[in-house]
């Protein structure tokens, strides 16, 4: 079958697919980070009834699948006659409450690595609890967070792909536009998969190299 | 509170969504050994079969792997059932980060002990089943258990293939008597209550039977916060 | 009296680590506690300058109750603290190590505060370390940057928790020796310490902790040559024997 031909000639849907994915993982990096630094800070800080409400948070949206929590907002949106959430934006909340649930764990682990003995030093420096958590808490964060963060991020790439479930114009779904068209179903389909690997790959190579630039620099501080 | 009618419904799917992300995790577990020991042997191809496995299907959506197992194939001529190829592709996906996760295991025990197994005249065998696999299983256990979670939540997707799981049937009931936000949160609910439940038995099953203890915290433990939950948040 | 501790009492859960200590210091004293681990020594310590709470009693830094929310902050101005395990910032060089409360406690300007700073890492002798970051040096190198920069505080109180603990014996030297100086220069000072040799030459005064209760107080002179204490006589015999 030269279903690569149509495929080809498809081309410019695959590519507003890419642009439509591209969009999508750019604005849930943002959120979704902005998001997960937020509560990670706070349940850091162990404020009273703050933390149970984040806690209850995190259990929701880290022990339920992301379609799920996608289909919720979406037709739930729809149930409360919200009419101006598009599937842009409904994707966009499930990713950043999604990605942002487990990125702010990143964030406490990475603030809660900073050794006490620092903080009680910069204490006794005289040091405000806001100096001793920007000079001397999150510097150290940073180093520690990247690694995961970025290990995350490459989940967030592929976890768009849900957003085709309720429509949203993606690689995923356009792909299926294609198919609809009368292309060949294996054809699309590896041709969106080879798209993903294009886009995941040399970053998962690029994240590894990050790591162990880091976990050495680390190493030597030990 | 209508939804509340369709009840069974929700049960069956639960149920579909337990044994298919059982069987998918067996299989999982499975290939994943099987690729673990690939990457680590001494002939590069096998490596090589192992590093493409894993590579490809780490950095390709789960969405996607389902779709061509059963849309794809089948537009090559392969109609498989609905469930076999969705449970397959979730198992061979799972399979792929279960190999990491085995590789790592296997390759945290410090060499310094096999060579003390040597210099006492342990066969390779032996070494590796006296000394490597129970220190191997004490490190992959709290990241095995992760993915077995992760597996139950990926089986979600699997609605999108038309198998009846938990969030098929709630899409289903929804259908019916549109009271979107209940039934989508009695859907969460059901998978709460699952991945809850796995933690525990877990939780329950490493204080047993790892002497010493391995350090897997469960909701009840003074932290709090489930340390089996840590990496993750795959769809 | 620039610290004065009067009937403390500190407990952690069901143990009461302080059972009523009291402790006067004079200007430019220089005061070693020793004692068995887990007798209440560090507690003490870090009672002194607000680190841990107190559950009774009352001291006072320079006549500011410590333990008073209100005015507890002047005293991390008055009082400098050494650890055990340094506590250096790991991403900050020597200097910078030094300069960081002068500049956002003291609001020196960047300029000033290197000065104070470098004046600070010269008197440990490590001048010529102002720009390497801790990885790079040694043990006794740390600890005497951690000195450095609690000194630039200008503190009129300098607390040593077990400083030396943590060094490898060759490197515990080069850090007795800055705090000897210290001592000769007229500061004031309570030092934790196993090392019983720094305690006879340059204390003014023992403080035996056993406990959780100040067991004996006097001179090094008589205390390690003639002890009336029999926990002390013990803990002597004990740390001779090594």
């Amino acid at each position: 079958m030269s279903d690569w031909q149509h495929i080809w000639d498809a081309r410019g849907l695959l590519l507003s697919g890419l642009l439509a994915t591209l969009a999508l993982v750019a604005g849930s990096i943002m959120t979704s980070t902005i998001l997960g630094f937020v509560v990670g800070f706070l349940r850091y800080r162990r404020i009273p009834v703050v933390n149970v409400v984040l806690r209850v948070y995190l259990e929701i949206f880290r022990g339920t699948p992301l379609l799920v929590q996608l289909l919720f907002i979406y037709f739930g949106a729809a149930y409360l006659r919200l009419d101006w959430v598009t599937v842009f934006i409904a994707s966009l909340v499930g990713m950043t409450l999604f990605n942002g649930a487990y990125i702010s764990e990143i964030f406490r682990g990475g603030f809660e690595a900073v050794p006490t003995g620092q903080r009680e030093a910069a204490t006794t420096l005289g040091l405000s609890r806001f100096h001793i958590t920007k000079d001397v808490v999150f510097p150290q964060t940073l180093p520690v967070v990247l690694p995961p963060l970025f290990s995350q991020y490459l989940q967030l790439i592929k976890n768009t792909s849900l957003a085709s479930v309720i429509s949203y114009f993606d690689i995923v779904r356009q792909g299926q536009a294609i198919i609809d068209q009368g292309a060949n179903s294996f054809d699309v389909y590896l041709v969106v998969a080879i798209m993903f690997f294009v886009i995941s790959y040399p970053l998962s190579l690029l994240a590894r190299a990050l790591e162990k630039r880091i976990v050495t620099r680390r190493e030597r501080v030990a | 509170m209508l939804f509340l009618n369709y009840w069974h419904l929700f049960v069956t799917g639960a149920w579909v969504t337990i044994w298919t992300s059982t069987v998918a995790f067996a299989i999982g577990l499975v290939l994943g050994t099987l690729f673990a020991l690939a990457r680590r042997s001494r002939f590069r191809v096998l490596r090589l079969i192992g590093t493409v496995y894993v590579e490809i299907l780490r950095n390709t959506p789960a969405l996607v792997q389902i779709f061509i197992a059963y849309f794809g194939f089948a537009s090559l001529g392969f109609r498989l059932p609905a469930l076999l190829a969705g449970i397959t592709a979730l198992g061979v996906n799972a399979g792929a980060y279960l190999a990491e996760i085995i590789r790592a295991g296997i390759a945290s025990v410090p060499p310094g002990q096999l060579e003390a197994a040597r210099t006492l005249g342990l066969s390779p065998v032996q070494t590796f089943f006296s000394v490597v696999l129970p220190q191997a299983t004490r490190t992959v256990f709290p990241p095995v258990v992760n993915q077995y979670v992760e597996t139950i939540l990926g089986s979600s997707l699997l609605s999108a293939i038309s198998v009846q799981e938990l969030t098929a049937e709630a899409r289903i009931v929804n259908s019916i008597t549109y009271e979107t936000l209940a039934i989508f949160a009695f859907a969460m609910i059901f998978y709460l209550i699952l991945t809850n439940l796995v933690s525990f038995a877990a939780a329950m099953f490493s204080r047993s039977f790892f002497k010493p203890r391995i350090a897997t915290s469960y909701k009840f433990s003074i932290r709090g916060s489930r340390q089996l939950r840590t990496g993750g948040g795959r769809a | 009296m620039i610290v004065e501790v009067t009937d403390v009492h500190k407990r952690f859960g069901d143990n009461e680590v302080l059972k009523g200590v009291s402790v006067s210091v004079e200007i430019g004293e220089v005061i070693a506690i020793i004692g068995a681990s887990g007798s209440g020594k560090s507690t003490l310590l870090r009672a002194i300058n607000g680190l841990e709470t107190i559950d009774d009693g009352e001291i006072l830094v320079n006549g500011v109750e410590v333990h008073d929310r209100r005015s507890a902050h002047k005293v991390h101005q008055h009082v400098g603290m050494v650890f055990q395990q340094f506590n250096l910032f790991p991403h900050l060089t020597a200097l910078d190590n030094a300069s960081l409360a002068l500049r956002k406690v003291k609001k020196m300007s960047t300029a000033r505060a290197n000065e104070v700073a470098m004046a600070a890492l010269t008197r440990v002798g490590l001048a010529d370390k102002a720009k390497s970051y801790p990885q790079s040096l040694s043990g006794g190198q740390q600890q005497r940057v951690a000195i450095a920069r609690a000194l630039a505080m200008q503190p009129q109180v300098m607390l040593f928790d077990e400083a030396t603990s943590a060094l490898d014996p060759e490197l515990v030297g080069e850090v007795t020796k800055v705090m000897r100086e210290l001592a000769a220069e007229g500061m004031t000072m309570l030092v934790v310490t196993h090392e019983m040799g720094f305690a006879r030459e340059t204390a003014d005064r023992v403080l035996f902790f056993d406990n959780g209760v100040i067991g004996e107080e006097g001179s090094p002179e008589r205390l390690f040559t003639a002890p009336e204490n029999p926990r002390l006589q013990q803990f002597l015999r004990r740390i001779l024997e090594k």
